[in-house]
């Protein structure tokens, strides 16, 4: 127990923490603990844990074991849990050894990038609102009782996400949605768990965790690639503010994912001529005095304006 | 027993799914040894077996949201093979699961095949069959239908994985292909809408080369690729003569013939580079990327038309560029293992310009001919600082500070009759938050998160973006070895008022859900969300060309949604899995379209609010004939009702039977 961090295991068993650090943080009793512990060899953790060696050449750690070239704090279980020294001394206990059950976040999260941070999609993963938020490596991936057959997930993916962003499980359970639940796509899709370059085509670099396409755009645009453009007459809304002024991109009681039932008025609440807004601050353009809205065909605006994502041919979008 | 148990915990988790549809079945033979072949061990499961569903109602909606149809499937498959001592002669490991082959509108496939060390590749395919019949919540027809399927690939090669110098390729295409109807008005802007009929052929292309190195500490990472998109759609009319779809109508103006042929190509070459380092004292990455998009089109239509005789001619050509600059610089320092201070700071600078000659003959209006010119620039420079600091093992307290300054410039200009007209704008926009909150964990398994954010928007581009807004969210979780519960609200205000208009926005959401699994028999979870949305903006709309403003359109939607599994394993032979799902939004109370809410008149009141419903119950059961095969038989109901309309109202009875193999 050290006494300074109140953590089961202290800091001795963090090896990428030099020694005149530890020495500022924990005193010198815990170099002294850790000089003590000594690493041994993977057989004799197999001696005690069997299930989880036998089967452990299928779990991409085996890598490094495989290779026989790493050095022991780089190796198989004491790779990740620490020398085991003490542990096999004593018997057993988490307390002897690095157990992830009873580590911290931010020492699950240290311990595992020493190796993983070398990969651009986790580049971000310090800042990211997961990590931000208390959430460790082992919120969502299990070493070695794994669900899934790439990344070692706890649990299937879309079940994993949807354990703790419930809201969002609802929208997918919506009549009009997007197919996570059926398989066809996944929330890392569109999303990186892991966080994500702060995204610029909206304001204050929101929204989090969402993955750009390629030229940080909406991630929306790496499958609806027919509303990429570049069109000579772009619809301003949706390239300045983005598909979320008309579309709920999860899911929606609405047809084509739309924020509202009916197509007229999603598009007259910004179509209103209101004075600041739209490109010259006067207000975004109204419909003309020819759009009878009694008559039913003004009412479904696309029917005419069939190009409103983008035109090349119509500034109205009507071809 | 540690065996046993594993496998135990791996069909306890496999129970606990979201509701997804009812087949596949869960994989429930635990985890497997497999058959050993020479240096490898192979696992391998697969389940095959025949799906049906009747629909009763609009067959079109269900096809729109559910889609199952009937006949024989590969419902599901999983191979792994893994080289027992990491040192197989070509592959180390190879795994490959399937979903929905053999005509399930939903099909996939991933594949990985890797040896340690020298490759990885790594595949994806799907195949999704979208239908959209042109719906309209409101009972409504659009004149959009399309029956198309969408298949997307992605191939992925990475050389010496684990090594500091890597080098990437990949290749991704998206296809969307299949009959559809468009529309189009002619002749004029009050003219009718005439059916079209389009063969959707979309193709969407991209290469990728790249490399990962390390020099002084830091990896660089740059990718170099190239992106084509063609869109050769066209259309022709779909019925001569026939003035549209959507009663009443004028006195029918015909229309014998249509045909339109607009080829849209473009190239998207981008470069991406990113930098990044972790040290133990701070965290530093860059991301930089350009593209120079590009896209040529022609547009050639000809129309030609009775009672008047009428033709008319229209070409369009020309071409739009978009080159895209990016940049992204993440530091985070961690003076103590407490205390994280990061700043995240980026930019954006999108230029779309083109131009676009439109001639048209008319024979009535005679020749026209435009030359339009358009340029948007959108220059966003955004810096966030986030401040965390953990006092304890069970206190942490963040903060944060975000601005953004956008700032667009656009120019419209056209010339006709040898006079061009040239109307340039800009604007400029600040955007301002801080956000502060605070987690707490009371004891070990409770955990709380409750956060606050306050922003204003100096000049928001459309009446619904936020502007003055603020946020505030929980969330707390209790998690136990065989039990979890976790709540969470979250509050969004924005409120948005200029001097002819005003929006405001308030949506709150409420969520809690929870699994229980006290015995290894036994599991259940379920789960509650409430979406509470209320808006009111302001309109401005013509009657009989008769101008109505400052007139407010209210939105109201109170969407409450459940969610139960239970999964209870009779004996070692039986297994039974039931589920309800239920989503139903509320509306604003109303029992009938014709009265409602706001100051608009019946026409917007009727349309403030959509009450529906949709539910799904279901069952599965899976039985155990021996060790490597299990019988599945499950049922699925789908019920949607819109209450102010019954056109669009379906009920399906779905389910499969199945075999499963698995060693």
């Amino acid at each position: 127990m050290c006494v300074f961090t109140e953590l089961e295991t202290g800091l001795m068993f963090l090896p990428f923490r030099s020694g005149l650090y530890l020495a500022i943080m924990c005193g010198s009793a815990c170099i002294l603990q850790a000089q003590a512990n000594r690493f041994v060899s993977n057989d004799v953790c197999k001696e005690c844990h069997p299930a989880i060696w036998n089967s452990f050449y299928k779990n991409p750690h085996f890598k490094s074991v495989a290779s026989g070239k790493e050095s022991p704090e780089n190796t198989g279980c004491q790779g990740c849990h620490g020398p085991a020294g003490n542990h096999v001394d004593n018997g057993g206990g988490k307390e002897t050894i690095r157990a992830f059950s009873v580590l911290p976040a931010d020492q699950v999260l240290d311990t595992c990038l020493r190796c993983h941070s070398q990969t651009l999609s986790r580049a971000n993963i310090r800042t990211s609102q997961h990590t931000l938020n208390g959430m460790a490596c082992t919120s969502c991936h299990s070493i070695h009782r794994s669900q899934s057959t790439r990344a070692l997930l706890r649990k299937p993916q879309t079940a994993l996400c949807e354990e703790c962003h419930t809201d969002v499980r609802a929208q997918f359970a919506m009549p009009f949605k997007h197919r996570v639940e059926e398989g066809v796509i996944s929330c890392t899709d569109c999303h990186n768990p892991h966080g994500s370059f702060a995204p610029t085509w909206g304001m204050a670099s929101r929204p989090r965790h969402v993955d750009q396409a390629m030229a940080n755009e909406e991630p929306c645009l790496n499958c609806h690639a027919d509303k990429r453009g570049p069109f000579v007459f772009e619809h301003l809304g949706v390239r300045v503010d983005g598909c979320e002024t008309c579309h709920a991109p999860h899911g929606s009681p609405n047809s084509r994912l739309l924020l509202r039932p009916v197509v007229f008025t999603l598009c007259l609440e910004c179509h209103n001529g209101a004075g600041n807004f739209g490109r010259q601050g006067n207000g975004i353009p109204m419909q003309t005095s020819a759009h009878n809205m009694a008559d039913p065909r003004y009412q479904n605006c696309t029917a005419c304006h069939v190009r409103i994502h983008g035109s090349n041919a119509d500034s109205n979008f009507l071809r | 027993m540690v065996m046993r148990i594993t496998a135990l915990l791996l069909v306890i988790a496999s129970a606990l799914f979201a509701q997804a549809p009812v087949a596949p079945s869960p994989d429930l033979a635990g985890e497997r040894l497999g058959e050993n072949v020479h240096n490898y061990n192979i696992v391998d499961s697969f389940e095959t077996g025949y799906r049906y569903s009747t629909v009763g109602g609009s067959m079109e909606q269900y096809r729109s949201s559910v889609n199952f149809g009937n006949g024989i499937r590969l419902l599901g498959s999983s191979l792994s093979v893994n080289s027992k001592n990491g040192h197989g002669r070509l592959f180390d490991q190879i795994t490959l699961s399937t979903q929905g082959l053999g005509n399930d509108p939903y099909e996939s496939a991933v594949l990985r095949v890797e040896k340690d060390r020298l490759y990885r590749y790594d595949m994806s395919w799907r195949s999704n069959d979208y239908f959209n019949p042109g719906l309209v919540t409101a009972g409504g027809g659009g004149q959009h239908l399309w029956d198309t399927q969408n298949r997307m690939q992605d191939h992925n090669l990475t050389l010496f994985p684990q090594s500091n110098l890597k080098f990437f390729a990949g290749f991704s295409t998206s296809s969307q292909e299949g009959p559809g109807y468009s529309s189009i008005q002619q002749f004029d802007g009050t003219g009718n809408i005439f059916p079209l009929f389009s063969n959707v052929r979309r193709v969407w292309r991209e290469y990728r080369l790249g490399n990962e190195f390390r020099v002084f500490g830091i990896r660089v990472n740059w990718m170099h690729g190239w992106e084509h998109f063609k869109d050769d759609t066209g259309a022709t009319l779909a019925t001569a003569g026939v003035p549209g779809v959507i009663p009443p109508q004028p006195p029918p103006a015909g229309l014998n013939s249509f045909q339109a042929s607009d080829p849209n190509h473009g190239t998207n070459p981008f470069w991406r580079a990113a930098l990044f380092m972790d040290r133990e004292l701070f965290h530093l990455n860059g991301r930089f990327s350009y593209s120079g998009g590009r896209n040529a089109f022609v547009v050639d239509e000809s129309a030609q038309a009775s009672s008047p005789a009428r033709i008319q001619n229209v070409i369009t050509l020309g071409n739009a560029d978009r080159p895209v600059a990016t940049g992204n610089l993440n530091l985070s320092f961690t003076p103590t293992s407490k205390l994280t201070i990061a700043n995240s700071a980026s930019v954006y600078n999108v230029r779309t310009l083109g131009d676009s000659y439109f001639a048209e003959f008319d024979s009535q209006t005679q020749s026209t001919t435009v030359l339009f010119y358009n340029y948007l620039g959108i220059r966003t420079i955004a810096d966030d600082t986030n401040l965390n600091y953990q006092v304890s093992p069970r206190w942490g307290f963040m903060g944060g500070y975000h601005y953004s300054d956008r700032l667009i410039t656009s120019q419209k200009e056209f010339t006709f009759a040898g006079a061009t007209s040239t109307s340039p704008a800009e604007q400029s926009n600040q955007l301002r938050s801080g956000e502060a909150g605070v987690r707490f964990m009371p004891w070990k398994p409770l955990s709380v998160l409750l956060s606050a954010e306050v922003g204003t928007n100096s000049h928001p581009f459309t009446p619904i973006a936020g502007a003055d807004f603020h946020t505030l969210s929980g969330r707390v979780q209790y998690r136990a070895k065989s039990f979890r519960l976790s709540a969470a609200v979250n509050a969004d205000y924005n409120a948005n008022s200029v001097s002819l208009t005003s929006y405001a926005a308030q949506s709150r959401t409420y969520s809690v859900s929870g699994d229980w699994a006290p015995r290894d028999r036994f599991t259940l979870d379920a789960g509650f969300s409430r979406a509470h949305t209320y808006t009111i903006g302001g309109i401005a709309y013509f009657l009989d060309q008769q101008l109505f403003q400052g007139q407010s359109s209210i939105y109201l939607s109170n969407i409450n949604s459940i969610y139960a599994g239970v999964r209870y394993e009779i004996n070692t032979r039986f297994d039974l899995y039931a589920g309800y799902t239920r989503v139903q939004d509320f509306g604003d109370g109303r029992a009938a379209a014709a009265a409602g809410v706001g100051s608009a008149p019946a026409l917007f009141q009727a349309v403030q609010t959509f009450p529906v419903a949709f539910q799904s119950p279901m069952a599965r059961l899976s039985v155990k004939i021996n060790d490597k095969l299990r019988w599945n038989a499950g049922y699925q109901y789908y019920g949607y009702r819109q209450d102010f309309t019954s056109l669009l109202g379906y009920r399906a009875n779905t389910g499969y039977t199945s075999l499963s193999f698995s060693f």
